[in-house]
């Protein structure tokens, strides 16, 4: 779980998070929403022009709306062709204002959808930014799966609240400040019968949709535990066979299943009780206003034309807000979504504003008195000082968690020490850009991470520009030439997940080449040849001297025979550096060097009293 | 975590769309809905009286407007009043029926489609899993199996409603005044055409940005994975702008979409509205004439209105359908594939005959003396070998260590022996009878296996070790982690044996995870025990302490051992070096360092963090 700033941030904060995001947005907003008055004008104007068509066909006194009509008919027609005249006039009017209404429903649309989809592009595009651009102990304590489910759940939620929400929120609102006064002008007392269920179906439908937040939940939960017993089953089915669980395994799956599905019915059901029923209450709303008003109609207080427009004006709004509980309970989920992302997006990048370096440097290293402890946790560095000359290959050595990788991430400044100080070429290590840091320096891991894509797309990632001859030569220093040009398409072959397996030994020298095609001040090899043959190690090792003639280069060695040719050993022991100097000076004095060597040595007579005919046992 | 991301379009395969129905799979799926029948009849009747209420409606609008004009003040309005109450409840009682109908429909179809797909998936043999990732298998379980019951079930509430309402207006509008409904129904292949052309292209445009998403969720994933890579080699801008090409595609393609609906929706309104001023004029000129009453006219003027939406739901299903047919063929691929491994007839025959107490349930004996390889060859892909003529006999109380490079073919030997694939070439026996004349079940339950990343549940490790033998007691469960070495690690975790790992639990270091799943396979006590860089990542101390338990675990097995460690190798019976497939090598420790060939190699070089451990 993400533990940075969990607790909810202040309301002024989401709001700026809003705020920003909708930059440029908002007059698109302001168009979607002038397009929805546009619309509902005109399409609220279709009962009013069929109203007076059925008044004077009822024969009723010709109103305001059926004079303009009047008005516009030709005099000489006879009554039938002043009807039809009169009728066909109505109708296209009709017809062109629906057509235009549709127009601005189109409109409305575009606008909506362009609003929503760039404010959720550039919250996507942000996120991935400042993730990339968050430091390595930020991602150390977060959760992959939550921060994703953040930059994509999260998004689209907020998303619909833009498109869907806010529109849904508005036409509920428009309609209602439209249609009243309409409605009023016809009819002041069949106003307020129309509206008289109106504020009980909101409120009843917000109530119920608060209730029901549970057994969404609920639902969700049942379906997350689903998807986890799927899972996990399928990943590790190898385990099931093996001690031939199936039956136990269906019968958990089974377990998991009926849940989802039992839970999932009853909501079903219970919205089905609560549609229903609010169904029955908007239907009586429009019997209400049909009877009211056909009684009226008797007593020749109101016309057929003005019963016809409540009832069709009736039923346009009522399941608006019939749904508007349901918006509204909806819109608070986008709140908690924005909140989540307003924790990634407020967290602390690692500094962009310090002094760039672009000259090329040496790689001289001169690390004083460094300390380091995480909260809480053991010392990790204390007191560690080393000096690397431009040039040397030097090599660390040191049991797990002596403090080697450490304090390879110390150089890349992918941490800062507490205290201490590192120079690189005179320059100050913490008052460089991280990124002008880190572009002097190639790194291999011992797990190397590919990213999807061709296999000159990875080695690019070391130099961008590098040309297919560049690659070879990166490829063949690193041993893994053969391996790429056996691949189908070569260069052009895909690696990941939806093409090529590469194997550990293939990924650490293609890691190995993408950072030899950088061609960096330093090289550091942190445990990079672990799934590598001896014998291939030592031909790489044998490459990079060549290849690296002056430069630095900085290995955490994977045997010892790849640390005896180093320029200079470091053994690290508890955070500090035990023994320094070459493999003849460190063998000769008792130490823990000198002890991993009389083992290996031991190894070594140990073969050669298994091959019963003691030889000399070499100790260098 | 990134298989819990897969969407159902996550794949190239499926990237074609606009396939034809086929009606084969989808009675497959009805099917599983026929199981239901009260519950589908009922669905379909609450659907039809759904339907049948909206119709009356305007109709008894219209009788009430045309008794108020011809009746005045005589007219008694309680008669209608009641039946409109009538309606009212009907109607609310039936869309209660069909959201408890088709939710118990929708909710039981999905979940018995899934059953019936895990139960094949427990039956399915690893060939099958190879060829697909486990996030292509959840989505087919989960997105998948939700679509289609989805549109069983709604598609066939929305089927019976919309030829209710279509055939009972046609119906009132031809009776109410022939004429009239004629020329309005003329205008319903025109907007069957508009929904058809749109509802697909709208699916199709929403299917682009299904796969845009995933293809973002995808990115997001890769970066975090990668974001040390990503840092080391100041990839940030370059990342940001190959997510950007992304997440403009994603744009683009929501907007298309979003357009086309908002296109789309004022088409249907602006024919519909030709429809109501062609029901004006006609109904206009006859309500003049005195041919049609007002209240006939208004009711044609609503129906007009509502005419349209059950042609937009049909033509938005069967759009879906189109769309899911791959899904549908996929689900009913995994519900039918049939197992490459399974019992043969003659052994099924031989199981469902009971065989005297001494005997194992396929009628052999139930204990094994030899694991013996004859000439075994296997290749995933034909004409790509991975092991090659192999030769091996194991008896009980020996054990076999498997050394050479990765990708040697070691752990394919192992997943011979444990029957997960079947040999291409050659036999492997259980005391002279070729293993394939056994019961699957039989082999598999004497099997215990360790393998290098541990596979543990969600739950208590006290449960996760029970795994083993389900019947075992608490008591039996603390001796198999005790002689694992296992016992005082988890009696330092906070709650000791009942500590809860996996989601939501504690994490585990491999270590740990290691010797949980070690306990787990000796609870097994199995006869055959086979170990996959079981102890890979415990420290040496408990190694130590694993390998006395070991020597004495390993007395009355078989066991096929794989490990770097040279350490536990060295006290196998018998050691053989695989590489590319063959064994090269094969004797005793001494006898392979006297070979001085690539054992001798191997275990000259040990590796610095092997060499840590045997220092501390």
């Amino acid at each position: 779980m993400l533990t940075v700033g969990s607790k909810t941030l202040p309301k002024p904060k989401l709001w700026q998070l809003f705020t920003n995001t909708s930059m440029g947005f908002r007059g698109k907003l302001a168009g979607a929403l002038g397009a929805m008055i546009a619309s509902f004008i005109l399409l609220f104007s279709v009962p009013m022009i069929t109203r007076s068509l059925l008044d004077h066909l009822s024969g009723e006194a010709p109103d305001r709306l059926f004079n303009l009509l009047l008005m516009l008919t030709p005099q000489q027609l006879s009554e039938d062709q002043t009807l039809v005249f009169q009728l066909s006039l109505a109708a296209l009017i009709i017809l062109l204002a629906t057509a235009s209404a549709g127009f601005f429903v189109y409109l409305r649309g575009k606008q909506i959808a362009e609003a929503a989809e760039g404010m959720a592009r550039r919250l996507r595009d942000q996120l991935m930014d400042h993730l990339n651009h968050l430091p390595l102990s930020f991602h150390h304590r977060s959760d992959t799966g939550d921060l994703i489910q953040r930059c994509t759940s999260d998004v689209e939620t907020f998303r619909v609240f833009v498109s869907g929400q806010i529109i849904e929120i508005g036409r509920a609102v428009l309609m209602l400040i439209i249609v009243i006064p309409i409605l009023l002008s016809l009819d002041v007392e069949m106003t307020g019968i129309a509206m008289i269920t109106m504020p009980f179906l909101l409120v009843s439908a917000i109530l119920f949709f608060n209730r029901v937040k549970t057994m969404f939940t609920a639902v969700d939960e049942a379906e997350a535990r689903l998807t986890t017993v799927l899972q996990e089953n399928l990943t590790g089915i190898r385990v099931v066979r093996a001690f031939a669980r199936q039956p136990f395994e269906i019968d958990k799956f089974a377990k998991a299943n009926r849940l989802f599905r039992d839970r999932n019915q009853k909501l079903m059901q219970f919205l089905g009780f609560y549609y229903g029923a609010s169904d029955i209450v908007c239907l009586l709303q429009v019997g209400l206003i049909l009877f009211v008003g056909a009684n009226w109609v008797i007593a020749g207080e109101m016309t057929v034309g003005t019963l016809f427009a409540f009832i069709t004006y009736e039923s346009m709004i009522i399941w608006p807000i019939r749904h508007m509980g349901r918006v509204l309970t909806d819109s608070g989920k986008a709140v908690v979504a924005l909140g989540r992302m307003a924790e990634i997006l407020d967290s602390e990048t690692e500094s962009k504003y310090e002094q760039t370096l672009n000259q090329p440097l040496t790689g001289q290293l001169q690390v004083s008195h460094l300390n380091l402890k995480f909260d809480q946790g053991p010392v990790v560095l204390s007191d560690l000082s080393l000096t690397i000359n431009a040039g040397q290959t030097v090599a660390l050595v040191g049991a797990p968690g002596a403090g080697k990788t450490i304090f390879l991430q110390l150089l890349m400044r992918l941490i800062d020490p507490d205290t201490g100080e590192i120079l690189l070429d005179q320059h100050r290590l913490s008052a460089l850009s991280r990124k002008s840091v880190r572009r002097q320096i190639g790194v291999v891991l011992q797990e190397s991470f590919l990213f999807a894509g061709s296999v000159a797309d990875n080695l690019r990632i070391g130099r961008s520009d590098a040309t297919v001859a560049d690659m070879k030569r990166a490829a063949s220093a690193a041993d893994v030439l053969s391996t790429i040009q056996a691949l189908p398409r070569g260069f052009d072959a895909t690696i990941g997940e939806r093409g090529v397996t590469l194997s550990g030994g293939q990924r650490q020298r293609m890691a190995i080449a993408r950072a030899l095609l950088k061609d960096p001040a330093i090289l550091i090899l942190d445990d990079a040849l672990s799934a590598v043959d001896t014998d291939t190690e030592a031909q790489i090792l044998e490459n990079l001297r060549e290849v690296r003639a002056t430069k630095t280069t900085i290995i955490v060695a994977h045997r010892l025979s790849s640390v005896m040719d180093a320029d200079r050993i470091y053994v690290f022991d508890k955070g500090r550096v035990a023994q320094a100097g070459t493999h003849n000076e460190l063998s000769q004095v008792p130490g823990i060097y000198q002890q991993l060597c009389e083992l290996q040595g031991q190894i070594q007579a140990d073969i050669a009293s298994s091959l019963n005919a003691p030889k000399e046992v070499p100790t260098s | 975590m990134t298989d819990a991301y897969y969407d159902d379009d996550n794949f190239t395969d499926e990237f074609s769309t606009d396939q034809d129905i086929t009606l084969g799979v989808w009675s497959t799926l009805l099917r599983f809905a026929l199981r239901y029948p009260v519950d589908l009849v009922f669905l379909g009747l609450s659907a039809v009286v759904v339907g049948i209420a909206e119709i009356s409606f305007p109709l008894v609008t219209r009788a009430v407007i045309d008794d108020a004009a011809a009746l005045g003040l005589e007219l008694d309005l309680s008669g209608y009043a009641f039946l409109y109450a009538g309606l009212c409840i009907a109607l609310g009682v039936s869309v209660v029926g069909f959201l408890w109908f088709g939710g118990k429909l929708r909710s039981h179809m999905s979940h018995d489609i899934r059953a019936a797909g895990f139960e094949n998936l427990q039956r399915l043999s690893f060939a099958y899993y190879d060829q697909r990732p486990v996030g292509w298998l959840m989505a087919r379980m989960t997105s998948d199996c939700e679509r289609l019951s989805n549109i069983m079930a709604w598609g066939i509430l929305d089927l019976f409603w919309s030829f209710t309402i279509m055939l009972g207006i046609a119906g009132a509008m031809l009776i109410m005044e022939p004429l009239l409904g004629c020329i309005i129904l003329i205008s319903l292949p025109a907007l069957a055409w508009v929904s058809r052309y749109f509802q697909a292209r709208i699916l199709k445009s929403a299917r682009e940005v299904r796969q845009t998403n995933s293809r973002i969720t995808g990115a997001y994933n890769e970066n975090i994975m990668g974001v040390l890579t990503s840092k080391v080699f100041v990839k940030e801008a370059d990342n940001l702008n190959k997510f950007g090409q992304l997440t403009d595609r994603m744009h683009a393609a929501s907007i298309t979409n979003a357009v086309q609906a908002a296109v789309y929706l004022p088409i249907v309104l602006t024919l519909s509205a030709l429809a109501t001023g062609i029901a004006l004029i006609v109904g206009g000129i006859e309500s003049a004439w005195g041919i049609i009453s007002t209240g006939t006219l208004i009711a044609f003027l609503t129906y007009t209105r509502h005419f349209f939406e059950p042609i937009e739901q049909l033509a938005h299903w069967f759009a879906e359908m189109q769309m899911a047919q791959a899904s549908a063929e996929r689900v009913v691929s995994l519900i039918h594939a049939t197992p490459d491994i399974q019992d043969s007839d003659q052994v099924l025959s031989r199981l469902a005959t009971t065989h005297p107490e001494p005997l194992a349930e396929d009628g052999y004996s139930r204990t094994i003396n030899t694991l013996t390889f004859c000439n075994v060859g296997f290749a995933y892909l034909t004409g790509q070998p991975v092991l090659e003529n192999i030769n091996l006999e194991i008896k009980r109380g020996q054990s076999v260590a498997v050394v050479g490079a990765t990708g040697g073919g070691k752990t394919t030997l192992a997943s011979l022996a444990a029957r997960f694939y079947e040999p291409t070439s050659g036999e492997i026996y259980l005391d002279g009878v070729d293993y394939r004349e056994r019961g699957l079940n039989f082999l598999q339950s004497n099997l215990g296996v360790v393998l290098q990343s541990s596979h543990l549940f969600a739950g208590s490790i006290f449960d996760n070790i029970r795994y083993g033998r389900l019947s075992a007691d608490p008591q039996d469960v603390m001796i198999a982690a005790r002689q694992a070495g296992a016992h005082e690690v988890i009696e330092a975790m906070s709650e000791g044996y009942d500590t809860l790992i996996g989601e939501g639990g504690t994490s585990l270091s491999a270590g740990q995870k290691q010797l949980i799943s070690f306990a787990r396979a000796l609870l097994a006590d199995p006869q055959i025990l086979i170990m996959d860089e079981a102890t890979s990542s415990v420290d040496t101390v408990t190694e130590a302490r694993i390998e006395q338990g070991l020597r004495v675990l390993l007395k009355d097995r078989i066991s096929i051992i794989i490990a770097h460690r040279l350490s536990t190798i060295r006290h196998a019976s018998k050691i053989i070096v695989i590489d590319q497939g063959k064994i090269i090598e094969e004797g005793d420790h001494d006898a392979l360092i006297a070979l001085k060939g690539r054992y001798y190699q191997l275990y000259q070089q040990q590796s610095l963090s092997n060499l840590w451990q045997i220092s501390t």
